[in-house]
């Protein structure tokens, strides 16, 4: 195999780089979906998809486990053969090519609502673009370090966020607890699962890159990391319903930006939406980074590229065109988020890790003892 | 030769991109803006009348050089099918377009009000400029558009006057309150709650208040009040609280944060001024065999702030004596409102229905679509628990004994 990236990383910015990949966009928009089918049980809701998302990433670490030293694309073809491999992989890149451009959309979707109505979308997509193929084409090591050194800006602003809202609690609005039932709590909790951990497969093109004498904790890692990511959006996801309340939020198409916009601490600190934003431009840079580098390193380990560094531009010119047209209009985009998303990211997430999994487990081709030097 | 070559290359994309970076697509400067801090709508046969006022940023600044030529706001008037258009098209009569970020006040004609508010509401839920910090507020008896143009003394904005005269009145006295636009929506959509608004009424003489003079007077001609609350079934003016029903319903919704109210002496005569310095309510819905039961729970702490009578402060009787007179005044206040609520306008603007509903879900599910019947139908329990904390810095009055 090919090595496209020399770089390594270590478990903690292997958690770092989860623990923004599970916040990211999905802060944004998860509430409006929660609250949109499990009103004000939203938030247990959440918590369901965490306990899902817990499974889900269970799920990736064992496939981890059996093929450490390869990426998604390199899994596939050692267990399915390489035509049946080949197919399976460019299924994984079309779906990694669409969410980058999803993703892309939603950033330029925000940007274009909240603040800047009058710039033609396609800068906003180009600029963003623009320092995400920046950071993909320095390599996972620096866009890991970026993500260690937003980490510290992340967790300010999310402290300042949840401190200065809590005064405006109101806790009629949770009441009464549980009044959704079962099935749409879990519902919304496949919903929460698909939308924060099952794009996590997409991680494994930089899995084989994780360095770290005590590979065990660096697994370890990944759960914690995925469980404070989600803990941090059922916490935005609560007070939305605790501030907003669940017809609000529903209807808010950016619920925890108008959320923000609440804030208003004795007339003084108020109006600072603007720099909590940061918050999700953090994230959902973080998130775009890393789909659009696990796009272009399979593509270019598919194409048995020396270097992905040549795909990234042509890449990234289609990824921006193609972010222009992927939903038509914003109801398009809420209409497939929640009908076709599921199922779809559940195919890529679930069904296919799985088949991998038995397959290999089926054929014996774990070769975690070919591994000596990892200690577990 | 080669490294300068790169270099010169970088320097040309750093150049390059100075254009770009000047500054924002967007941007909208200062003097392009006109900072519309009061909206009132009203509806002209099938067309909305929409009316903005505007800061004149000259007038307002303290510097002395310019001001004074001119009012502090103006207002601009136009009318369109739907009120997005209607602001659209001031920018025929206005110099600049019309900046919405700091809007105070929403201003709403009585008339309209009485048809039904909810379609002039959505832009205001909807457009990204606006926040949701602003009140609305129901023009009473009048023309929200009459109601903009009265000018103000002391704060020169009027609609920033009416801002803060609801923010400050809220908080010092009970009958008022203010209320934003996301109160009113989720009001609105609650099936056990119907929203209210407070109102607002322009007394004296309207059209001489609407020129400067008006604010160049020791007595001005004409001024704005706060008026009482007006009661809506979903998004329908049905009727107007008075000053004490008002009073009552924020005891209720437990939204009074300090008021002063009265109890007559034990003597008899006179009466003994009650300072409420904190108030605390709850409201509860129970159903026995069929029937809801309305019980509200309330606590109030008081000071004595003036007492016009001889009365014994000093003995300990004689304070509980008015802890039960002051309950009583309470109890009866809040069950008058109530009765108001199930007889005169038969529609809960409470929300008992909603603590029905937070409190046994089996039985509002039953109720929810007949909820008005069935809370007219309701009996009330009152618990007022009346504490007097303190006199203020004397303890009996210096009156004394008026047969004297």
């Amino acid at each position: 195999m090919a090595l496209l990236d020399n770089g390594k990383i270590n478990g903690r910015q292997l958690m770092v780089l989860v623990f923004l990949f599970s916040v990211g966009t999905t802060v944004l928009v998860i509430p409006s979906g929660l609250a949109g089918i499990a009103k004000q049980d939203a938030w247990i809701a959440g918590l369901v998809g965490i306990l899902l998302g817990i499974l889900i990433v269970g799920l990736y670490v064992l496939l981890w486990r059996m093929h450490p030293e390869k990426t998604f694309v390199g899994i596939c073809e050692a267990v399915l053969g390489k035509w049946a491999g080949t197919v399976v992989s460019l299924i994984y890149c079309l779906y990694l090519f669409m969410l980058t451009a999803a993703v892309l959309f939603y950033v330029s979707n925000f940007f274009q609502i909240h603040f800047l109505p009058r710039t033609p979308v396609v800068f906003t997509c180009a600029l963003f673009a623009i320092i995400v193929v920046m950071g993909v084409r320095m390599g996972l090591e620096s866009i890991a370090r970026t993500s260690e050194l937003m980490l510290p800006w992340f967790l300010i602003l999310f402290f300042v966020l949840v401190t200065t809202l809590t005064p405006q609690i109101n806790a009629d609005n949770m009441l009464p607890v549980y009044e959704a039932g079962t099935k749409s709590v879990i519902w919304a909790g496949i919903i929460f699962a698909g939308t924060a951990y099952m794009p996590m497969v997409f991680l494994f093109a930089l899995l084989p890159k994780v360095q770290d004498r005590q590979m065990k904790l660096a697994r370890l890692g990944v759960f914690l990391a995925a469980a404070a990511g989600g803990l941090c959006v059922v916490l935005v996801t609560l007070l939305c319903v605790l501030i907003l309340g669940p017809d609000y939020t529903m209807r808010s198409i950016f619920p925890s930006y108008a959320l923000v916009k609440k804030i208003s601490i004795g007339n003084f600190i108020q109006r600072i939406e603007a720099i909590l934003a940061a918050l999700w431009f953090i994230t959902t840079y973080m998130k775009t980074t890393f789909y659009f580098y696990s796009w272009v390193t399979s593509l270019s380990e598919i194409l048995r590229l020396n270097n992905y560094r040549t795909l990234t531009l042509p890449c990234a010119i289609i990824m921006i065109v193609f972010s222009q047209i992927v939903y038509p209009n914003v109801i398009y985009m809420q209409h497939w988020d929640e009908t076709v998303f599921p199922p779809y990211i559940i195919t890529i997430g679930v069904v296919i890790p799985v088949v991998l999994w038995i397959i290999g487990l089926m054929r014996g081709t774990t070769d975690v003892s070919r591994q000596p030097k990892i200690t577990d | 030769m080669k490294v300068s070559m790169k270099r010169c290359a970088v320097m040309l994309i750093v150049v390059f991109l100075l254009l770009p970076l000047t500054g924002c697509w967007d941007r909208r400067e200062l003097n392009e803006l006109a900072i519309a801090v009061g909206l009132g709508i009203d509806k002209v046969g099938e067309r909305y009348r929409v009316t903005a006022q505007v800061v004149q940023p000259s007038e307002v600044a303290t510097s002395k050089g310019s001001a004074g030529y001119s009012t502090p706001v103006t207002t601009y008037r136009a009318s369109g099918v739907t009120i997005f258009e209607a602001i659209r098209k001031m920018t025929t009569i206005s110099p600049r377009k019309i900046y919405a970020a700091h809007l105070r006040v929403v201003v709403i004609g009585e008339e309209l009000a009485r048809e039904g508010i909810a379609e002039a509401l959505d832009l205001l839920s909807r457009d990204y400029e606006l926040r949701m910090d602003f009140y609305v507020i129901v023009a009473k008896e009048t023309k929200a558009e009459d109601l903009l143009e009265l000018l103000t003394p002391l704060d020169k904005i009027p609609a920033s006057k009416i801002y803060n005269s609801i923010q400050v009145s809220e908080k010092a006295w009970a009958p008022v309150s203010a209320v934003t636009l996301d109160m009113f929506i989720r009001d609105y959509e609650s099936k056990g709650k119907n929203p209210v608004l407070s109102g607002i009424k322009a007394t004296g003489n309207e059209e001489k208040g609407k020129q400067k003079s008006n604010v160049e007077k020791l007595q001005p001609d004409a001024r704005l009040r706060n008026n009482g609350l007006a009661v809506f079934r979903y998004d329908k003016l049905i009727g107007w609280l008075s000053e004490e029903q008002s009073k009552g319903y924020n005891y209720i919704v437990n939204r009074v944060k300090s008021t002063v109210g009265h109890v007559p002496c034990p003597s008899g005569d006179g009466n003994i001024a009650l300072e409420i310095i904190h108030s605390k309510s709850r409201m509860k819905t129970e159903v026995r065999n069929g029937k809801p039961k309305l019980t509200v729970d309330l606590r109030v702490e008081e000071n004595v702030g003036e007492v016009m009578c001889q009365a014994d402060l000093t003995e300990k009787s004689v304070i509980d004596a008015l802890e039960r007179e002051a309950e009583q005044s309470l109890r009866d206040i809040i069950e008058r409102t109530i009765k108001t609520g199930q007889e005169k306008f038969h529609c809960d603007f409470f929300g008992f229905g909603e603590a029905l509903h937070r409190s046994n879900l089996r039985v509002w599910k039953q109720m929810e679509n007949d909820w008005e019947e069935h809370f007219v139908d309701a009996s009330i329990t009152v618990n007022a628990k009346v504490v007097i904390k303190r006199t203020g810095t004397v303890d009996n009055s210096f009156i004394v004994d008026k047969e004297r």
